[in-house]
């Protein structure tokens, strides 16, 4: 069977192939593909929200977050989504076992639904990065009302959209699902195109 | 040189630059103007007084005021694709090679035809239209309208795609100001230094407002240089934006500001990738109106004659562009204010003949000022008329206080009828102004929650009033989005009078009197309005289109409303307020669009085989906002009913594949899944075996079908719902809602999996076969261990994990098998691969719906919102023995009928017919008319399988008339014809080849 054996296709192909670009080209806003994320919906079953933090702390020593923040240790990291919910997100795990691997260490304290290929992931940093975001997301980040650890389920440009801050540059990560990537990706090139962009791993 | 060429031009002074000279053409003719004009003030520099032709009766106009509230000076801007018409020649950024020309006018400017319409002017008054053009009704369309609106309307839309791009931003502060005059950069200023995020908005190119036009001296420097330092001192504060070139247009709910940007109006070329205009949200936690004030014209014979400016539009011209609208000014002025022109004038050399001032007894001051002047003053006297040509003002009949009528030369009229506040943004979310006696104008009474108004649209006129009330209101909007403020030190200004006697119309003038110049009504106007019985506000407005222009009256609605309280005899408050609604100024429906037009309107979404769909040549269909593919034309097909057909046949005789990866999919998860299950679907799953997959129909509460689809149980605590593709978000929203909201106690867990996973039906009598080519050795998918609606998960091509469902909607064997979505794509070309050998064909959306209504299977035609699943023929699988969503609003009589219309298939009566889908069915010589329809065609297909078209559909009392004939009648495509009553079943009714 070793003919047939199946390669991902990233949700980004052949739509970050921007041309065109202004003469401000990489100025103003980096962007990374992030097909190295495992990802899966952790909800707390009935009652079981306490066990669940309990088994979260002890096994991948993360508090897990009461509102919407990401709380990261090492690889891994749980984004409060939801009363009881998160989304766990894991960088360079194995994808396809990302969620049996969760759900033999959380036990039955949690449902847990396999997202690793659900959602297309993009971090974007740059100079201009919050000016670019401004042109389609209704959330104020500046700097002293969204910080790093912060995220937010929202939209962008009509687009569901799920986007965490990962560091005071600012670096943020917009999770969107996945067949919505050209869209987005044409939302991002549309909007940054003024500023200029540069992709870090095309 | 290019003084020469600008003979109204002033040697000295103003805020532009002379040493950027800027050509353009206006009507053709090649002018020169300087970087910092207007498109109004260049013309006004090269003497141009004429610049375009009114609405209704054609008169001649020129510019009457210097800013956004502009009636007269509409043109047309740029040529080609970019022509836009309407264009306030006052706001528009002078810009090198910009091109303009002048509206409604034919053959020339100078010449009108059609201002023959003057001569007519009696029967053009207010109403004219109604009483005229009433009969007889069918000239309305053919003759009266075509006509009237080749008369009217100002300018001419480019009727070509507009080529430019727009975007829309979201933008928060803590405090936005709104006017970037003494008081809006007094508050800016304020909340600023507190350490308030500002946002700093204004419609000009530069702020100071009024002190760019004015020779006020602040804090010992000119007015413009404190702006100058004001401005820079917010510049270099990161906690402000400065937005120039940008009008806050609308108030909406909690402090939310519509505002426009005009980012590339002003270049004369676009720029790659930026927008022409960006449409701002502004989320503020406070703001701060600082608008200013409109001044109003007085109304008087010729009042709208070129040369007729405004009496501060006139210092506009002079102080800030040197630009001189006249070489012998009169000044006509109620108050104090509209003497500044009369000392601008001055102080620029330029004659001022007279100064007509209704009040009798003036201060000294001033009757020094007319003296120093050379002015002759005309005490307690009032304009009466203005005459000249069509290209400007010659003369002006003035009355004096002893009643004596005295002619002057004249070919500019200042005019200043007092100031009316701005304060339109404070009535968008309804609140009306209150008038206040004091100031002779109308304030805002409750602006919308978290904005406050200061300074001149709170109708504090003097500039001392208006920098401490931008201070203290600036200080304020900080201290409540949580900042702590201190007051500034105000700046010292010199005394700025504001006395004034209202005067609003002038009796006893002799020619036409305007009082909305945009939309030509005059007084006379006003005066039919009321003696036709149209007194209130609302009324007059309506009859006469007053304040209905693009400029909603904002020179002439206070004026309206004062001559029609004198009418009637009431108090001006009494007569009424206008309020005004969103946008202040007119915004581009472009600007509301952003980036969503066209094919980006909306999001795109793909499928996971959508790049591989798209190399064998597929065309896609729109199916809400998936694109997927319809058919996959071989070579040489070209009659999309050949490749559909093949598909079909390919399928039902081998082996088809087809992305279903489209249908919604839901992970219920939790102790009580089948419980909850149970409740939302009409038959029972928590009874369903691991491994199995039952197919459920879900009601809304009211008891119509919601939706349906299959549901596998995977295992003890988890099963899989698809539900179908366009109610894919709604089901989810529905489950959430019954969760959240109805039944919080189950202990279940909802996560949407559509995207997660890519999945393919494998249909057809050979798709065993091509499975097990992909189907890792370990498992077995026989017959025996895995039947039909069975499930299970497994590996596929060494090791990757999938689901696999036998489920059927094409009627054959088949099965769908799902994997994460990322391998989409290497699936569909495995399954390609391994399925060669027995012909594996790809069919899309239109083979996939031929085959359902071949097998009778109800999709979104037939789930229309309005059948219940009794209607569907389901109306056994609703259990009695549990309580689910819908059941008892289902039983209502109307529900419950039996003579409802039922789901029923078709077949033309002469096989060689095709079918459409919207046909209403008669009874057979039963007349064409509403009380004999039985119900209507939902669905149709040639079915190549009985190679003749079938369709699906509803019908009264349908499932016990088969074999009946009934008429089908199409009036949109006016085809009528016979078909025959059978099963909704064409195909295999017993369900023989989904076992095997």
């Amino acid at each position: 069977m070793s003919d047939l054996a199946l390669k991902p296709l990233s949700a980004f192909r052949g739509h970050l192939a921007f041309t065109g670009m202004s003469e401000a080209s990489g100025a103003g806003v980096t962007l990374e593909v992030r097909d190295d994320l495992a990802m899966a919906i952790v909800i707390a079953r009935k009652g079981r929200l306490a066990a669940l933090a309990e088994n979260v702390c002890q096994t991948y020593g993360i508090d897990l977050p009461a509102g919407p923040k990401r709380v990261a240790a090492g690889s891994l990291a749980f984004i409060g989504t939801g009363p009881g919910q998160f989304l766990a997100v894991e960088q360079g795990g194995d994808a396809l076992t990302f969620a049996s691997r969760l759900a033999g260490a959380l036990g039955d304290a949690a449902s847990i639904s396999d997202q690793s290929a659900s959602r297309a992931v993009l971090r974007v940093s740059g100079p201009r990065v919050r000016g670019v975001l401004a042109k389609g997301l209704a959330i104020d980040l500046h700097p002293s009302v969204f910080r790093p650890g912060d995220a937010a389920l929202s939209s962008i440009a009509l687009i569901g959209a799920h986007l965490w801050q990962l560091d005071e540059r600012p670096t943020y990560e917009i999770s969107v699902f996945r067949s919505l990537a050209g869209s987005f990706a044409e939302f991002i090139w549309s909007s940054a195109a003024e500023y200029g962009v540069t992709i870090d791993n095309p | 040189m290019a003084a020469q060429s600008q003979p109204a031009r002033l040697q000295s002074g103003g805020l532009i630059d002379r040493a950027r000279p800027l050509e353009f053409q206006f009507d053709g003719r090649k002018m020169t103007g300087y970087a910092g004009d207007t498109l109004a003030s260049a013309l006004v520099a090269n003497g141009v007084t004429l610049t375009g032709r009114s609405f209704k009766y054609h008169r001649p106009r020129g510019v009457l005021t210097a800013g956004s509230e502009e009636p007269n000076a509409l043109v047309e801007l740029r040529g080609g694709s970019r022509r836009e018409p309407n264009t306030k020649a006052t706001t528009v950024e002078l810009f090198a090679g910009l091109e303009a020309r002048s509206q409604n006018r034919w053959p020339s400017l100078t010449f009108d035809a059609l201002s023959v319409n003057s001569l007519f002017a009696p029967l053009l008054v207010a109403g004219f239209y109604y009483k005229t053009f009433m009969w007889p009704a069918a000239f309305w369309e053919k003759l009266y309208e075509p006509l009237i609106r080749k008369a009217a309307g100002l300018g001419r839309a480019s009727g070509l795609p507009d080529p430019d791009t727009y975007e829309k931003a979201f933008a928060f502060c803590d405090v936005l100001v709104i006017g970037g005059g003494p008081t809006g950069l007094m508050a800016a200023l304020t909340a600023c230094r507190a350490g308030a995020r500002v946002i700093l908005c204004d419609e000009d190119f530069g702020f100071g407002g009024r002190l760019l036009s004015e020779t006020f001296e602040i804090a010992g420097i000119s007015g413009a240089s404190w702006v100058g330092e004001t401005v820079a001192e917010l510049a270099e504060s990161a906690n402000v934006t400065l937005m120039r070139r940008t009008t806050v247009f609308g108030v909406y709910d909690t402090g939310t500001y519509g505002a426009l940007e005009r980012v590339g109006d002003h270049l004369p070329t676009h720029v790659p990738h930026q927008p022409r205009q960006r449409l701002w949200k502004i989320v503020a936690k406070r703001a701060v109106l600082a608008a200013g004030a409109i001044e109003r014209p007085i109304v008087f014979g010729g009042n709208d004659r070129p040369g007729a400016v405004m009496a501060a539009a006139v210092r506009s011209y002079v102080n800030r562009y040197a630009a001189v609208p006249g070489r012998r000014i009169a000044v006509f002025t109620n108050n104090d204010d509209g003497w500044k022109t009369v000392a601008d004038c001055a102080a620029a050399g330029i004659p001022v003949e007279a100064v007509i001032d209704p009040r009798a007894n003036l201060p000294e001051g001033l009757r020094n000022l007319a003296d120093r002047a050379g002015a002759t003053l005309f005490a307690g006297g009032r304009v009466l008329d203005a005459y000249g040509v069509s290209s400007g003002l010659q003369a002006i009949d003035v009355e004096t206080a002893g009643g004596s009528i005295v002619t002057l030369n004249a070919d500019c009229l200042a005019m200043s009828g007092g100031w009316n506040p701005a304060l339109a943004l404070t009535t968008h979310l309804g609140s009306r102004p209150v008038w206040r006696p004091d100031i002779h104008a109308f304030v805002a009474s409750a602006p919308p929650p978290g904005l406050e108004v200061a300074g001149a649209a709170n109708g504090s006129l003097a500039l001392a009033a208006c920098l401490a009330e931008g201070a203290a209101e600036g200080a304020k909007a900080a201290e409540a989005a949580g900042f702590s403020a201190s007051m500034p030190a105000i700046p010292a200004v010199g005394a700025d009078p504001t006395g004034m006697m209202p005067l609003w119309k002038v009796e006893r003038s002799r020619t036409k009197a305007f009082v909305d110049f945009q939309n030509d009504v005059t007084a006379k106007d006003i005066a039919i309005s009321e003696s036709e019985g149209y007194r209130s506000v609302e009324h007059l407005k309506r009859y006469t289109a007053l304040g209905m222009a693009t400029d909603q009256g904002k020179t002439a609605n206070v004026n309206a409303l004062a001559i029609m309280a004198a009418l009637t005899g009431k108090s001006i408050p009494e007569t009424g307020v206008t309020t005004f609604r969103p946008p202040y100024t007119p915004v581009a429906i472009a600007a509301f669009a952003g980036h969503h037009r066209g094919k980006h309107f909306r999001p795109t979404r793909l499928t996971p085989s959508h790049l591989w769909a798209a190399e064998q040549g597929a065309p896609f269909v729109e199916t809400g906002q998936w694109l997927r593919a319809q058919w996959y034309p071989r070579p040489g097909e070209t009659d999309w009913l050949v490749s559909v057909s093949r598909e079909v046949n390919a399928t039902r005789s081998g082996v088809g594949v087809c992305d279903v990866s489209t249908l919604g999919k839901i992970d219920i998860m939790g102790a009580d899944a089948g419980a909850f299950l149970d409740r939302v679907y009409i038959n029972t799953f928590s009874t369903l075996a691991i491994g199995k997959v039952r197919y459920g129909v879900m009601l809304r509460e009211d008891g119509i079908v919601m939706d349906d689809g299959t549901t596998a149980r995977l295992a003890d605590h988890h099963y899989y719902m698809s539900t179908t593709t366009v109610n894919a978000a709604k089901v989810m929203q529905h489950l959430e809602f019954c969760h959240q909201v109805l039944w919080p106690e189950l202990d279940v867990q909802l996560a949407s999996a559509t995207e997660q996973w890519a999945q393919f039906a494998i249909a057809g009598p050979n798709a065993r076969d091509t499975l097990r080519g992909l189907i890792d050795p370990e498992f077995d998918i026989s017959n025996e261990a895995l039947p039909y609606m069975g499930a299970t998960t497994l590996t596929i091509c060494g090791g990757l994990p999938a689901r696999l469902f036998r489920i059927s909607f094409s009627g054959e064997l088949a099965y769908e098998i799902a994997v994460p979505a990322g391998y989409g794509d290497g699936l569909i070309r495995a399954i390609m691969s391994v399925g060669a050998p027995f012909g594996v064909t790809p069919y899309g959306t239109e083979a996939l719906g031929v085959m359902r209504i071949e097998k009778g299977h109800a999709a979104g035609n037939e789930l229309n919102g309005t059948i219940t699943a009794a209607d569907l023929g389901l109306g056994r699988m609703m259990s009695t023995k549990k309580d689910y969503i819908g059941r008892v609003m289902a039983e209502r009589p109307g529900l419950a009928d039996p003579e409802r219309p039922r789901l029923v298939g078709f077949k033309p009566v002469d096989r060689a017919q095709r079918l459409r889908a919207g046909a209403h069915f008669l009874p057979l010589g039963a007349k064409a008319v509403a009380a004999n329809d039985e119900g209507f065609m939902t669905s149709v297909a040639f079915s190549p399988s009985l190679n003749h078209w079938i369709g699906l559909g509803y019908l009264k009392n349908g499932a016990s008339r088969l074999g009946e004939r009934v008429r089908a009648h199409d009036p949109v495509r006016g085809l009528e014809f016979e078909v025959e009553i059978c099963d909704p079943i064409f195909i295999d009714p017993k369900g023989e080849r989904l076992r095997v």
